[in-house]
């Protein structure tokens, strides 16, 4: 029996100067992932949203105002060799880091709710399902079975669309290769960009696009090589793997540094 | 109260307390047997109920026309395998009565002429968190069908599908061995089945064997490439568990 | 033996020493844990076999390609199709929503009639046969009466075979009244067709032009068509192309500019002057094209150069005016500029004098029909059908005006009057349609000036809607004959506005209909073959799909394949692009602002529209996904907030999140307010697409609808709407 030759870190690099804040990939991930939906989403506390595209502002008053968008996956931190802060607390073992892709699972029926993941998680990734999600009557119809409904009472995050790769093996398997090629798995956010703000690929794979991007230096904790790519709150050590790439320096000054009452204002979607 | 009002208990005291002693004592062994007879005989015939499925299905009748299982339980071009076939695979040759049996007759008036799917009992469903490849273990791993799901292809009838009443899912999942025993792989399909094998490949890495899937590569090359020496003992993709991580086997 | 009290004990201890060795309570816990996670209403969405279908998007104008992903014969999801020339596999909110529309509870399931007062929502269910014979029976009597050109078709449909299959009804049937919605592409349009001397379709061939100026166009916002150009966006920013962004809000479109240059709303036209100002005083200009390819040269520079210097401009626009000459300078040495115009999605088409002057503009620098500019393409060549024969009650419909007045007069380039058809019908001279028929349009809710369009259709005998969902003019209606949705059924989609291409796509089904739904096109085929006569014989075909076929003849096969066709197109050289009196191009236009409804001293802020990708504002409305990305900085709970300048909201006491009512002379509504600093003192923005009253909890009540606030404004050289906001005032709650 043969494994897959290579192990993977899939990864992601979002281009805020690309991203229009449109949303698509908010509205892909939700439809793709069997998201619920209530009739009021205002309140964002409650709001389950996977990916969700913030909006933040340089803080200058008319006419130098500027805003950016920046979208938020999980960020499928490593920490120190797979020690995610969610998966390190959860007492469930809900959550689980694998070191063969690097991507941060979630596991529904193992979950008991008791939100210590949430709390642990700096980029606000997790979401809470405070109520059983209700599908208007016909709705249950655009269900995917390639991922589980949620009951109320666990917490749900964005999976880099692993069922993609779990059918994309599939189908290699059935080809007879092991390998997933780079446009056989792609997160359903990055597949719908219309911007192409979102490229996701294996950061393991110097011929990956994202990796080209990157450049992830593992000798420092794999913050991109170049500098050009940066991750956010990089200083608590949680090794994310999505990355952002801005020409913008006052984005990168907000975005680099963790300020307490900083002038910028930060809208959640 | 005093003893002088109860002169004669002492001697009768002792008699009864052996009487009470072998009393509880008998009690107590009831007791014992009766939850034994509960817990083993009962408890597994009112645990389950039989459901009969819409009608027999004779695989050896079709394995003899057809000669494999791929036949009908075949895998999709995208690398998905399709399961309980649909009313459109049977119906190729089953637009009329073809046999003699009354099954047959059943199956082509209320279902193919009323284009009514069937409505079997799988006795091999699943709860919807598992995610199951049938291409990694029969393309890949190369089992065999039966290694999981017993001889089914030389049956003449569908076996009795007993439904848990409590979870709703079939009887071969636990096993028929109310007590969880087994002794053929096909026995029994739960989580800890599966991990069985999957368990075999990993393990700390002076111990396992060094056959299996994630453990021999993990442990010949990835551990050695990635990881200092010092933080080697792990060896499994998953952090937790030091196994198979969860996605491997969930969704 | 007698059970005492310790024997009990003792029964039940061996009871539970004895259960304890046997699996009874380890299998029921493993069962009850089981259990607890299997409750009934969490669904377990049924395995299938995957399978993708190709189809076209029509839920706006764009023409996206769609991959649909199906388990068995279900729905799950919608993906932009690869390879698409228009999305290359990306795709937007509202096309990701195709399954909340296809299995949304709001779906009108079969002919419906109305019970009871118009709007009052009491539906009887009718047949299909009953429903075609209502309308078929008021079809008839109007023709029996002499009067078909009270008959009105109000059509969303684009420019596909449907349209022509509408166009030919009307023809043959007898009136003139097919009414579509106008955008910025019938002012833009008509400019095309005063300067170039010929009805056109525009294109902007973006992808090649290296700078580029917008004049409040929603780049990213929707304009033209939006996936397209949210990839040009990228493109130019891979290509490091320039955008510059004019417009009084920052709009997302301004913030990924290069450069937002706020201006006055209303002014951009003298903006545009006055860049043509610098170009013609510097000489900047493309001489080849003004020389020999131009007419009426002098006469308009002479009107610019006095007019419109940079001084002037800055003034009249507030933008700097060392600013107006960079940009002047940047904008003609580029050598591949090109400037766009029509606010927002520009579904308001504006006013004439400004799609002039940004026409002449890009004529200046030598754009029109080159590489990266403007291209004006041949119409449709024109559905090859066979002529249809018109009796002498069709003919004299078609003799009397259009109720809009579009065609005749002064109005006699105008191809639409959406405004003027609705004002027209609620209280002017004319005698008023009595007949309306709606397909793939929501006019009462999208119309600007709700209130009229009500009127309008108040005064009507009988109005029928197509629409697939219970939207607006729907549940106003007296009968619904609901439409396939598009992934029900075939259609093909002209793709594109403002592409600079020709790109055929073909809508096909990838689901059987759920619903007891007909194609809208096989209806107009049964209510020709009920009206009888000349009206039936004009219509061979037995069913649409047929019509379809034939009309796509030889591309059927590659549009069933592949999903779309693209036909090069090469726009004329400039010898041959202008069949004007003179041959040439035809320098024209001047600056008349179109002023806005409402007394300043009453209303002393303005009121402006903003539209934005996650709010639909079109005849297809949110989807509960889309609803729930939009901000908690845009809709609260069921309040909208309306962006305004903290200066603003300041001197009224208004502080963030607060309460406050909003009034302008066309009607007032309860608002929260937004601070930012994204848009010009004395403003007041709110976005499009909010404020419905039909469909359900997810969308209804929500917000405010902007056109019950702003009324239309014609422009009296085109007749078209070219409001771009109305006066406001702001008060607290």
């Amino acid at each position: 029996m043969e494994m897959n030759a290579k192990q993977h870190k899939y990864g992601m690099v979002i281009d805020l100067d690309k991203c229009t804040g449109c949303g698509a990939c908010m509205v892909a991930c939700m439809s793709e992932n069997n998201v619920p939906f209530k009739k009021d989403e205002s309140n964002k506390r409650d709001s389950i949203t996977w990916m969700r595209v913030y909006k933040i502002s340089n803080g200058k008053p008319y006419p130098d105002a500027d805003v950016c968008y920046l979208p938020r996956p999980c960020m499928h931190c490593e920490g120190h060799d797979g020690h995610s802060p969610c998966v390190s607390v959860c007492p469930a073992t809900a959550t689980d880091y694998s070191r063969e892709t690097g991507v941060v699972s979630q596991i529904y029926t193992r979950c008991f709710g008791c939100r210590y993941c949430m709390a642990a998680c700096p980029y606000h990734a997790r979401y809470f399902n405070w109520w059983d999600p209700v599908w208007p009557d016909g709705m249950e119809k655009t269900l995917s079975p390639n991922v589980s409904p949620r009951m109320r009472g666990v917490v749900e995050k964005c999976s880099f669309c692993f069922h993609r790769y779990q059918l994309a093996r599939e189908k290699a398997i059935y080809e007879g290769r092991d390998e997933v090629a780079e446009d056989e798995y792609q997160t359903a956010c990055a597949q719908a960009c219309p911007a192409g703000a979102i490229v996701f690929g294996d950061l393991n794979n110097p011929d990956h696009q994202v990796t080209r991007i990157v450049e992830p230096d593992p000798h420092h904790h794999f913050t991109g090589h170049s500098k050009k790519a940066f991750r956010l709150l990089e200083q608590l050590g949680t090794n994310p793997k999505v990355y952002y790439t801005t020409e913008r320096q006052w984005v990168r000054k907000i975005l680099g540094q963790y300020n307490f009452g900083s002038q910028a204002a930060a809208h959640g979607a | 109260m005093s003893t002088k009002d109860d002169p004669g208990h002492a001697v009768s005291d002792d008699a009864a307390d052996k009487k009470g002693g072998a009393t509880i004592l008998l009690f107590f062994i009831l007791g014992v047997a009766a939850s034994l007879v509960i817990g083993w005989g009962v408890f597994p015939r009112l645990l389950y109920s039989t459901k009969p499925q819409p009608f027999n299905f004779n695989h050896a009748l079709h394995n003899e026309e057809v000669g494999d299982c791929e036949s009908c339980h075949f895998f999709r071009e995208d690398g998905t395998f399709s399961g309980v076939p649909t009313l459109a695979q049977c119906t190729d040759c089953h637009e009329d009565v073809m046999g003699e049996s009354e099954d047959e007759t059943i199956f082509v008036e209320q279902y193919v002429w009323k284009e009514r799917e069937v409505p079997w009992h799988v006795y091999s469903r699943q709860p919807d968190c598992v995610f199951f490849s049938h291409a990694a273990h029969v393309i890949k791993a190369k089992m065999a069908c039966e290694t999981c799901h017993g001889d089914i292809g030389t049956s003449t009838r569908l076996k009795p599908y007993q439904e848990n009443r409590i979870t709703g899912y079939s009887r071969d999942i636990w096993g028929y061995s109310i007590a969880g025993f087994k002794t053929h792989t096909y026995d029994r399909m739960k989580m800890d089945d599966c991990a069985e094998c999957h368990e075999q490949a990993v393990g700390s890495v002076d111990q396992a064997p060094l056959t299996g899937v994630v453990g021999r590569h993990f442990r010949q090359e990835v551990v050695p490439a990635i990881y200092p020496p010092d933080r080697q003992a792990a060896a499994g993709s998953s952090v937790q568990t030091q196994r198979d991580a969860c996605f491997v086997c969930h969704k | 033996m007698k059970l005492d009290r310790r024997s009990f004990l003792s029964f039940v201890i061996g009871g539970a020493a004895g259960t304890a060795v046997t699996p009874l309570p380890w299998k029921l816990m493993d069962d009850v844990s089981i259990w607890s996670q299997m409750w009934p209403w969490t669904p377990v969405p049924p395995d299938g076999a995957y399978t993708y279908a190709r189809s076209t998007c029509t839920l706006c104008p764009g023409g996206c390609g769609i991959a649909v992903r199906k388990v068995d014969q279900r729905v799950v999801k919608i993906e932009g199709l690869a390879g698409h020339p228009v999305n290359d596999g990306g795709i937007c909110p509202l096309g990701l929503g195709g399954p909340q529309m296809l299995y949304s509870p709001t779906r009108v399931t079969g002919p419906l009639k109305r019970v009871g007062p118009r709007g009052e929502g009491k539906w009887a269910k009718i047949s299909w046969n009953e429903a075609l014979a209502e309308v078929a029976d008021k079809l008839t009597q109007l023709r029996d009466d002499g009067h078909p050109e009270q008959l009105a078709i109000f059509s969303g449909a684009g420019q596909g075979t449907f349209s022509a299959l509408l166009e030919r009804f009307m023809t043959v049937y007898g009136s003139p009244n097919l009414v579509r919605p106008a955008t910025f592409e019938d002012a833009y349009g008509m400019a095309v067709y005063r300067m170039h001397g010929q009805q056109a379709v525009v294109g902007f061939d973006l992808e090649n032009a290296n700078f580029v100026i917008s004049f409040g166009s929603g780049v990213i916002e929707g304009w033209g068509s939006p996936v397209r150009m949210i990839r040009a966006k990228s493109l130019w920013k891979d290509r490091k192309v320039p955008l510059v962004q004019v417009e009084p809000r920052l709009s997302n479109t301004a913030a990924k500019a290069d450069r937002w240059l706020p201006i006055r709303p209303g002014t951009e036209a003298a903006l545009a002057l006055g860049l043509a100002h610098v170009i013609l005083a510097e000489g900047l200009y493309d001489r080849n094209f003004v020389e020999y390819y131009s007419n009426g040269f002098e006469a308009w520079r002479k009107m610019v150069l006095d007019g419109f210097a940079p001084d002037k401009v800055a003034e009249i626009t507030g933008v700097s005016r060392d600013y107006i000459i960079v940009l002047a300078r940047d904008f003609a040495k580029a050598g591949a500029g090109v400037a766009i115009c029509g606010r927002g999605r520009g579904t308001t088409p504006g006013s004439l004098e400004e799609a002039m002057a940004v026409h002449a503009l890009n004529a200046l620098v030598g754009a029109i029909n080159r590489k990266g500019g403007v291209w004006a393409l041949p119409g449709n060549e024109g559905i090859r059908w066979p002529e249809v024969e018109i009796d002498e009650t069709a003919a004299n419909g078609l003799q009397r005006p259009r109720l809009d007045g579009a065609g005749s007069g002064d109005l006699v380039d105008a191809g639409s009057l959406p405004n003027r058809f609705f004002s027209a019908q609620a209280e002017g001279k004319a005698d008023p349609v009595k007949a309306l028929l709606v397909f793939e349009a929501n006019p009462l809710f999208t119309q600007p000036g709700t209130e009229t369009v009500k009127k309008a259709l108040d005064r009507l005998d009988l109005l029928v809607s197509f629409s697939s969902l219970m939207d607006e003019t729907a549940a106003y209606a007296d009968l619904i004959l609901p439409n396939h949705l598009y992934l029900e059924r075939y259609d093909d989609v002209v793709a594109g506005t403002g592409l600079a291409a020709k790109v055929i796509g073909l809508t096909q089904p990838v689901v059987a209909p759920r619903c007891n739904t007909r194609h809208a096109g096989d209806v107009v085929l049964a209510l020709a073959g009920a009206v009888g006569g000349p009206v039936a014989d004009a219509f061979a075909w037995e069913s649409f799909q047929a019509c379809l076929e034939e009309t796509l003849a030889d591309d059927w096969d590659a549009l069933s394949e592949a999903g779309y066709v693209v036909r090069k197109i090469q726009p004329a050289y400039w010898f041959e692009a202008f069949p004007t009196a003179s041959g040439k191009f035809e320098f024209a236009g001047g600056y008349r602002p179109v002023p806005i409804e409402g007394d300043k001293g009453a209303f002393p802020l303005v009121l402006i529209p903003y539209d934005g990708m996650r709010i639909a504002a079109g005849p297809v409305a949110n989807t509960p996904f889309m609803t729930k990305t939009v901000g908690d900085d845009v809709l609260k709970r069921q309040d909208v907030l309306v962006e305004v300048n903290p200066k603003t909201a300041g001197a009224l006491g208004l502080g963030e999140g607060q309460a406050a009512r909003l009034s302008t002379p066309r009607g007032q509504a309860r608002v929260r307010i937004h601070l930012s600093e994204g848009i010009m003192p004395g403003l007041v923005a709110m976005p499009r697409g909010l404020g419905h009253t039909a469909y359900d909890d997810y969308l209804a009540g929500k917000g405010v609808n902007v056109n019950t606030l702003i009324g239309p404004v014609e422009d009296p050289a085109s007749g078209l709407d070219a409001a771009w906001g109305i006066q406001a005032k702001l008060a607290k709650a």
